[in-house]
């Protein structure tokens, strides 16, 4: 344990300064901004649905929880139910199996909710497109507020995706 | 006057039964015969007022030259518990009854029930030995004819075995009366005891013993318990909220009126009462957490509440006889906990069975695994229901609660002072009684939430009727005389043990702020003021629906029932619990064997029946293989036994 | 003045509970090398959900909606009761220690409840799971206790606290180490804590408190977990105030020491914090069907405890 200890003292701190050149602080400080004038809370809480991705959404919203990215400084944490979310991301081809989970989860969480649709097969369906297996895209299935492009996206556009959604969401 | 009523609470139930023996099967004949009861119930409760409202002088009911019936302070308090038991579950019968008149015979149930309160009420005032054995045995043959009411194969085997307990107890209780009074069987109380004085030490030993196992037989006490649970949920509901809420009580009278016989009470009785009474309070609330059977789970929390009074009774009886100044204090603050439990338990056990009486009689099992989801139908029948497994639970506000924290605390307040290794066994001692008390709120927060919440598991809870008023009210007097009794308690409670700080030295008074019963109420009420107005605050829009899947539509079948939410225990404990699982298949397909249809059996057994029962009846089967030698049909051999026998007797004799 | 000082004690604990929990948070997010969340953003979180719909299963009865306020009505009572800043005060004499473990032990009952009566084996699984480390803590929460009581000779937690503030550092602390030990399992045990429960868990199945309030949302999930952290202050101030008993206001009430009161009461929370992030960022969670050994380890540490106090007062 002692050795353990050492090596974090000797770490350090990992969030900063990395050797960014991509502006994670900058864009967080502004979501933070948002988020503060958005609810009267400082918080946003995301329940992420895989309606039938990939993962490789899933992997670059990991990312966003580990000591490089560390979203959590933001104010934004991922949660375990969507009744307790404000935000659900939802990542993937809406499949056949996956609809009737997907329209529940959006029935339970609580107004106000926004609903963002994380990568291509979430936009339209991506490559799956037209596929028999899938129902289409997330807004085929539940109300979309705003989507996140890319395959997958990286978690800094999904920084940046969160920030847009949230000063569209003001105005 | 006094003598007046108790008497009539004597005749009326054999009124009760005579009338129901000649009014036969009609409505209006069950109607008089339970209303003949409560009257006698009532004339039963009046009497126990007036007796306390008066001097409280020992008064003679009945007398004869052969026995006669006293009742005194002692008598009076179970007397009262008996009379307001017999008025509150006949008074539920009335209703309840009537559901299964094509179940039971309920002329011939009248006459059982009959018996059985006039056996106990007659145990209750007995005065000598003789009339104390004969209303026993009384009441306890009724008792067995309660159980089998039904006629099924398990009530028979349920009553079987009871027969066979009460009667080994019964022995006992001969021997060691016949013992304790010098053989004479006509002796009344008093001449025992003097008969008691000059006795060795040894002979009293022996007649304790036989004592302690004829009244803990009764009672339920560990190892002569396994009786109960199989017993008592066969009865009738009303009849087995009397089982339990009141003949185990009857048990503890009797225990509690013959230790008075004794000239002293050594150490080593108190110990054995009290490691007797744990032991059973432990085995009793870990069989009512891992069983499902919903009268079970109340009949083995009824061994468990009793192996609490027991060990209470041990604890008071050790501090009087120890040199020891605060002992004589403590022993009484432990004798205040054995009343108000009596008082306790009664409440809420009978209040719990006639309450499962009507979701039995509703849901048509009495499995817990495959009810849920009533609280949704019966929104107040629930709340009573509630208010009874909290008082179970020990939980505050209700007058367990007060009970069982006066117990923890004088054996916290016995901890100092002590002789060094005696104030580690209080230590234990209060482990093991937390121990309880934290398992027995698993058993009743289980019980409520398999029974109430969630999702209706099997057709009949799903599609329950209203419930009617005439069965709702009974167990919502024992739910609200249970909170009466938390707050009728406290105040006297806390004069003992805060204001009281010179009767317990070791309080520590901080500032004058004297705990104030009416604090903690208002600060009750505060609370829920507050919560009022945050729920006034926080009115946002509520919207309903499904429950959280993850996507696969939940049924009722995946939720847990009694059985799962008590598996982690069942395996904490898997020392204590035999439990056998069985998979049965049966193939439905000759051509696939994998196709068949699977079903899961299992059981869970004591380790009583392992250690103790098994071994002791296979001795007994061992012992009659050579017995049976003797048997050999020819009658000359007989007559040699005969004359062996008489001749044995002479040279005794001589 | 004590009904002030009360209500001091008990606003302060109901102040100081949200960012007991941002500090513990951001503690342990130093050690993972993160710079973690603000500590103020639990009140905001509090504060966001009070203003949300809720949404409710259809399969649940009015118990479930009677459990968020009797569990933050018992949260509120711990936090009047224990002495988390200062002895000697109005309710002093009601926190006798079996009132207190029965009033924590009603909160627990009531939220084994709502996990139970939503129909979702979640709520059951955290349900059976609260069940059985909130009765199988019973005996060494009620040992521990007992053995302080013994060594102060006082039945109240107050009086303890008392005890504690007024007697020599050196001399008491000995003799109640073992039980001090015993008291931080039971901690951790009753506040979903690691090594019992993980609070920060995403996984359903290693959920035990988390699991319980799935169902609920906006303003009772807010009282639910606002109920858990003032639970956790105020035990954690328990705690400390034993382990480390200056700075606690005692009689008479006199402003400048009021303020040391406040300042030591700040710097107790901030290390109690540090201790709970530290242990969780050192251990791992234990496997659930393992948890019989950590409620017989913290047993028998109480009973270890308990003789050594005996033996204390005897000699």
């Amino acid at each position: 344990m002692l050795r353990l200890l050492t090596q974090m003292i000797r770490t350090g701190k990992k969030t900063e300064p990395a050797p960014i050149l991509e502006p994670i602080d900058e864009v967080g400080e502004n979501l933070r901004n948002a988020i503060h004038t958005l609810y009267g809370g400082r918080m946003l809480r995301i329940r992420h649905v895989d309606a039938g991705s990939t993962n490789g959404e899933e992997f670059e919203m990991t990312a966003l929880g580990n000591a490089y990215y560390d979203m959590e400084r933001f104010g934004l944490s991922f949660v375990a139910s969507p009744r307790h979310a404000d935000i659900l991301t939802v990542s993937g081809p809406v499949t056949r199996n996956m609809e009737h989970a997907l329209k529940t989860a959006y029935e339970m969480t609580p107004k106000p909710r926004i609903v963002i649709a994380v990568g291509d097969g979430a936009i339209d369906g991506g490559i799956w497109k037209d596929s028999y297996a899938i129902v289409g895209g997330v807004k085929d299935v539940i109300p979309v507020d705003a989507e996140i492009p890319g395959d997958p996206p990286s978690p800094l556009d999904l920084l940046k995706g969160f920030l847009n959604v949230l000063q569209g969401a003001r105005k | 006057m006094v003598a007046s009523f108790f008497v009539a609470s004597l005749i009326l139930p054999l009124v009760a039964g005579v009338a129901a023996l000649l009014l036969l099967r009609t409505k209006a004949g069950h109607m008089l015969t339970q209303l003949v009861f409560a009257l006698g119930g009532l004339s039963g409760v009046v009497g126990a007022t007036l007796f306390y409202a008066s001097d409280g002088a020992s008064t003679v009911v009945f007398h004869t030259a052969l026995f006669s019936l006293v009742v005194g302070t002692l008598s009076v308090f179970f007397l009262g518990i008996i009379s307001v038991g017999v008025l509150l579950t006949s008074l539920y019968a009335l209703e309840g009854l009537r559901r299964y008149k094509s179940v039971y015979s309920l002329p011939w149930l009248a006459v059982a029930s009959a018996f059985f309160i006039f056996g106990m009420q007659a145990t209750v005032m007995a005065s000598s030995v003789a009339g104390f054995l004969v209303a026993w045995e009384l009441m306890s043959v009724a008792a067995y004819f309660l159980v089998i009411a039904d006629g099924t194969e398990e009530s028979l085997h349920a009553g079987f075995s009871f027969f066979i307990m009460a009667h080994i107890g019964f022995a006992s209780l001969v021997a060691g009366f016949l013992l304790l009074s010098a053989g004479n069987p006509f002796a009344e109380w008093p001449e025992v005891a003097l008969a008691a004085k000059t006795m060795t030490p040894a002979t009293l030993s022996v007649a304790f013993s036989l004592l302690f196992i004829g009244f803990g037989s009764k009672a339920g006490l560990a190892p002569l318990h396994q009786w109960l649970p199989m017993a008592h949920p066969q009865a009738p509901s009303h009849a087995s909220a009397l089982l339990s809420g009141v003949m185990l009580k009857v048990a503890l009278f009797g225990f509690i009126q013959s230790l008075f016989l004794f000239p002293s009470v050594p150490l080593s009785w108190g110990v054995v009462v009290l490691v007797v009474g744990l032991v059973s309070a432990f085995f009793g609330v870990l069989h009512a957490v891992v069983e499902s059977d919903m009268k079970r789970v109340l009949a083995w929390s009824s061994i468990e509440n009793m192996g609490l009074i027991f060990s209470g009774v041990g604890a008071a009886m050790i501090l009087r006889t120890l040199p020891y100044e605060a002992g004589p204090v403590l022993a009484s603050s432990i004798a205040i906990f054995v009343a108000l439990h009596i008082i306790n338990h009664f409440l809420f056990k009978s209040g719990l069975f006639m309450a499962a009486g009507v979701i039995v009689s509703e849901v048509h099992s009495r499995d817990m695994d495959i009810m849920g989801g009533l609280a949704q139908k019966w929104p107040i029948f629930s709340g009573v229901f509630l208010a009874l497994a909290l008082a179970a639970a020990a939980l505050p506000p209700f007058g367990t609660f007060f009970g069982e924290w006066m117990y923890l605390q004088s054996l916290a307040l016995a901890l100092v002072g002590l002789p060094l290794p005696l104030s580690v066994v209080a230590g234990l001692v209060l482990a093991a009684v937390a121990l309880v008390s934290g398992l027995a709120i698993v058993a009743f927060v289980k019980m409520f939430s398999s029974v109430f919440l969630g999702r209706a598991r099997n057709e009949h809870a799903e599609h329950v009727g209203m419930m009617p008023m005439s069965l709702m009210w009974p167990p919502m007097v024992c739910a609200i005389l249970s909170i009466v009794a938390g707050v009728l308690a406290f105040p006297f409670f806390s004069s003992h043990f805060m204001d009281g700080a010179s009767i317990m030295q070791d309080v520590v008074i901080v500032q004058g702020a004297s705990m104030n019963a009416w604090i903690l109420w208002a600060l009750i009420a505060g609370l829920a003021i507050i919560a009022l107005l945050l729920a006034r605050f926080l009115r946002v829009p509520v919207r309903i629906t499904d429950t959280w899947d993850c996507g696969q539509p939940l049924t009722s079948r995946m939720e847990y029932t009694a059985t799962g939410f008590s598996a982690p225990f069942r395996f904490f404990f898997r020392a204590f619990l035999v439990s056998r699982k069985e998979m049965i298949v049966t193939p439905i397909s000759s051509e696939n064997p994998w196709i068949a249809n699977r079903r899961l059996e299992w059981s869970i057994t004591s380790t009583w029946e392992r250690l103790f029962y098994r071994p002791v009846g296979q001795a007994l089967l061992r012992f009659a293989e050579y017995a049976r030698k003797f048997q050999s049909g020819v009658v000359q051999m007989y007559l040699l036994f005969v004359v062996i026998a008489l001749v044995g007797a002479f040279i005794f004799a001589l | 003045m004590t009904v002030t000082i009360l209500i001091l004690q008990f606003f302060l604990v109901l102040a100081a509970a949200p960012a007991t929990v941002g500090i513990v948070r951001k503690i342990k997010a130093r050690f993972q090398n993160r710079r973690g969340a603000r500590i103020t953003l639990p009140y905001w979180s509090l504060l966001s959900l009070l203003r949300k719909e809720m949404t409710i299963t259809r399969h649940s009865s009015w118990v479930f909606r009677i459990v968020p306020f009797v569990v933050f009505g018992s949260a509120l009572a711990l936090a009047a009761l224990i002495p988390s800043f200062a002895v000697g005060i109005l309710a002093a004499s009601m926190s006798n220690i079996f009132l207190v473990g029965a009033v924590a032990a009603l909160g627990s009952a009531f939220l084994v409840f709502g996990g139970m009566d939503t129909g979702s084996t979640f709520g059951n699984m955290g349900s059976s799971r609260e069940m059985t480390i909130a009765s199988l803590i019973e005996p060494a929460v009620y040992v521990s206790l007992a053995s302080l009581a013994t060594l102060s000779g006082s039945w109240s937690l107050d009086g303890i606290a008392l005890f504690f503030a007024a007697s020599k550092w050196v001399e008491i602390i000995l003799p109640a180490s073992l039980t001090l030990v015993a008291l931080v399992f039971v901690l951790l045990a009753e506040n979903a804590r690691y090594p019992v429960d993980n609070p920060a868990t995403h996984l359903e199945l290693t959920m035990v408190h988390e699991a319980m309030v799935l169902e609920y949302s906006g303003p009772y999930l807010a009282m639910l977990e606002y109920a858990s952290w003032i639970k956790l202050t105020a035990m954690l101030m328990l705690v400390m105030n034993l382990v480390a008993p200056w700075g606690i206001l005692t009689s008479p009430f006199a402003l400048g020491a009021t303020l040391i009161a406040l300042v030591a009461f700040a710097i107790k929370l901030g290390v109690g914090a540090f201790v709970i992030a530290f242990i969780e960022s050192t251990i791992v969670k234990m496997r659930f069907y393992r948890m019989q050994e950590y409620m017989s380890l913290a047993l028998i540490v109480a009973l270890g405890g308990l003789a050594i106090s005996l033996v204390s007062i005897a000699v």
